[in-house]
């Protein structure tokens, strides 16, 4: 009874602290992009629409350009913050309704600014 | 499109793998199924893919995986059908106190270690899409499940099927396996309930309909099928057709009801009569096709999902590191200090605690399902296969030292004299 009743209980404990952790903002899937239309730049008509796939470890993300290549940059989440070397972004909006707004740059343009949509968060079976 | 030579290519390729790196595990006393896991990896983006990344990306495109997904399901549904035919929790009653209580607590001391290293991992390797709850339930799940297969095999292997300890950790382990697999089923609900269109009443009420329709009806029928094989000495075509369909159908009411197709495929093989020789009768009719051609597809597909050491730093290997540590001190640790306190010797407790430590395959399984309804991240999945890896690997030499080969062939001898006697 010890053996097992002791450490259920302990269980309950963690599930119960548990509840009270945050966790990185969720930000894996595909994204679709709108540039802003004034910017003087042939960067963003390379990309196709979804122009992100994002794929999330906890504070790390792996963004996936479709751009032809593939190309992909290394990024990471701190609070609502996405940055990585070629992009930086707020993320907003519910869970499930997630928004990224930022500057992206392009090989021989000013950062780009853009509004990027969630259209699939990653699988859950159903 | 189906592009067929790849597909056929990509078998071929696997298979070969899977064949070699058993066969050099084999030589270093390793589990056959070992060598084929590590083979699985190492097709992936951990080896293959690293080293030469034009070559993966021409052998398994990630347009092509599909396919290779679905072949290895199909060989999963047929293999958990043969894991619950090959369960006899029944067992259980044989062996008294020693194997409830280790039974019991190998399962709750990694389950709240799991939860318990959960606190730490969940703000760093998951995110707000999955609950704390979800997220703490699995990694206890997960590090709680011991790969009954595996055990079976390298018990084996060394001949240890009919020792006292050997038997006492066979019937530990169908209980571990009953159990984790009965908690998976509740944490898939749990997840798949907070983000699926379908109520969850229709969900909970479907699955206690679902379980007593098995344990109640269907379980009514099949002894037919016994009673058919000892007929005539073995079951026909249109029988063993018959049972892939009931289990096709088991495997089918459980995905549609939301918990998954490997639960309706397990279950069907537990309920299924365990006569020694109707058992082994199926075991051997199922078992070929599975185990040389379809497993290794599925740890061919697991491996292409794992990137071990890709990304994620120095932070990744002390993550590993943690997991590994808490999976087998709660494993190894719980299950062996319970043999101990329920009185079996240090030796035999110890050796318990080895053998209950063995994840294998069932790990891997479990791993993907989690993968696959987003409990667990990427990189988590891939510490955890690593887990998998490692506590499988260490069986056999830590088994070896603490039990050595003259020791147990002289214990089997004894308890063999003893049955004669």
């Amino acid at each position: 009874m010890v053996l097992v009743g002791l450490p259920v209980l302990g269980l309950f404990g963690i599930l119960e602290v548990g509840r009270s952790l945050a966790a990185p903002l969720s930000i894996g899937g595909e994204w679709t992009l709108e540039f802003d239309p004034a910017a003087n730049c042939a960067g963003p008509a390379r990309l196709r629409q979804p122009a992100l796939n994002i794929s999330q470890s906890g504070t790390s993300a792996l963004i996936t350009l479709n751009d032809g290549r593939a190309t992909t940059i290394d990024a990471t989440i701190d609070g609502s913050t996405l940055a990585a070397k070629s992009l930086t972004a707020t993320i907003t909006g519910k869970q499930g309704q997630r928004v990224l707004e930022g500057k992206m740059d392009f090989d021989g343009c000013a950062p780009v600014a853009f509004r990027a949509v969630r259209q699939t968060s990653k699988k859950r079976g159903e | 499109m189906l592009n067929l030579f790849q597909l056929v290519l990509q078998i071929a390729v696997i298979l070969v793998a899977a064949r070699v790196v058993g066969f050099l595990f084999q030589k270093i006393n390793q589990p056959q199924v070992m060598g084929e896991m590590v083979a699985g990896i190492l097709l992936g983006p951990s080896l293959l893919g690293w080293v030469a990344p034009g070559m993966s990306a021409a052998l398994f495109p990630p347009a092509s995986l599909g396919y290779l997904n679905a072949l290895s399901q199909v060989g999963l549904v047929v293999f958990m059908f043969v894991v619950g035919l090959a369960l006899n929790p029944t067992e259980l009653h044989d062996y008294g106190h020693a194997a409830v209580l280790t039974s019991h607590v190998s399962i709750v001391a990694p389950f709240c270690l799991g939860g318990l290293t959960a606190l730490y991992l969940y703000p760093r390797l998951s995110d707000d899409s999955v609950t704390f709850t979800g997220f703490a339930l699995f990694m206890g799940a997960a590090m709680s499940i011991t790969a009954f297969p595996v055990l079976a095999r390298i018990l084996s292997e060394r001949g240890l099927l009919r020792s006292r300890m050997g038997t006492l950790a066979i019937a530990c382990a169908a209980v571990d396996d009953v159990t984790g697999w009965c908690i998976l089923a509740y944490i898939v609900v749990l997840v798949r309930v907070t983000h699926a269109t379908r109520p969850a009443w229709v969900t909970i009420a479907g699955s206690l309909v679902y379980v007593a329709l098995m344990l109640f009806v269907v379980r009514r029928f099949l002894p037919a099928f016994e009673r058919s094989f000892r007929r005539h000495g073995r079951l026909s075509d249109n029988i063993v057709a018959v049972i892939v369909v009931l289990v096709l159908a088991s495997a089918l009411a459980t995905e549609w009801l939301g918990i998954h197709l490997l639960f309706g495929a397990f279950l069907m093989g537990a309920i299924m009569p365990k006569s020694p020789e109707f058992t082994s009768y199926l075991l051997h009719k199922f078992e070929s096709v599975t185990v040389v051609l379809l497993l290794p597809l599925f740890f061919a597909f697991t491996g292409l999902r794992t990137r071990i050491g890709v990304g994620g730093g120095g932070a990744i290997w002390f993550y590993s590191a943690i997991v590994i540590v808490v999976a087998i001190t709660g494993k190894l640790g719980g299950s062996m200090l319970a043999a101990r306190l329920a009185g079996t010797p240090w030796r035999d407790a110890a050796s318990l605690g080895i053998l209950m430590n063995t994840r294998g395959l069932m790990e891997l399984v479990i791993l993907n399902i989690g993968l696959d309804i987003g409990v667990i991240s990427s990189a988590m999945f891939s510490i955890m296969v690593l887990m998998a890896l490692v506590t499988t690997f260490m069986t056999t030499p830590l088994l070896e030292w603490v039990y050595p080969a003259r020791l147990l062939r002289a214990e089997v001898d004894d308890v063999a004299q003893k049955s004669v006697a």
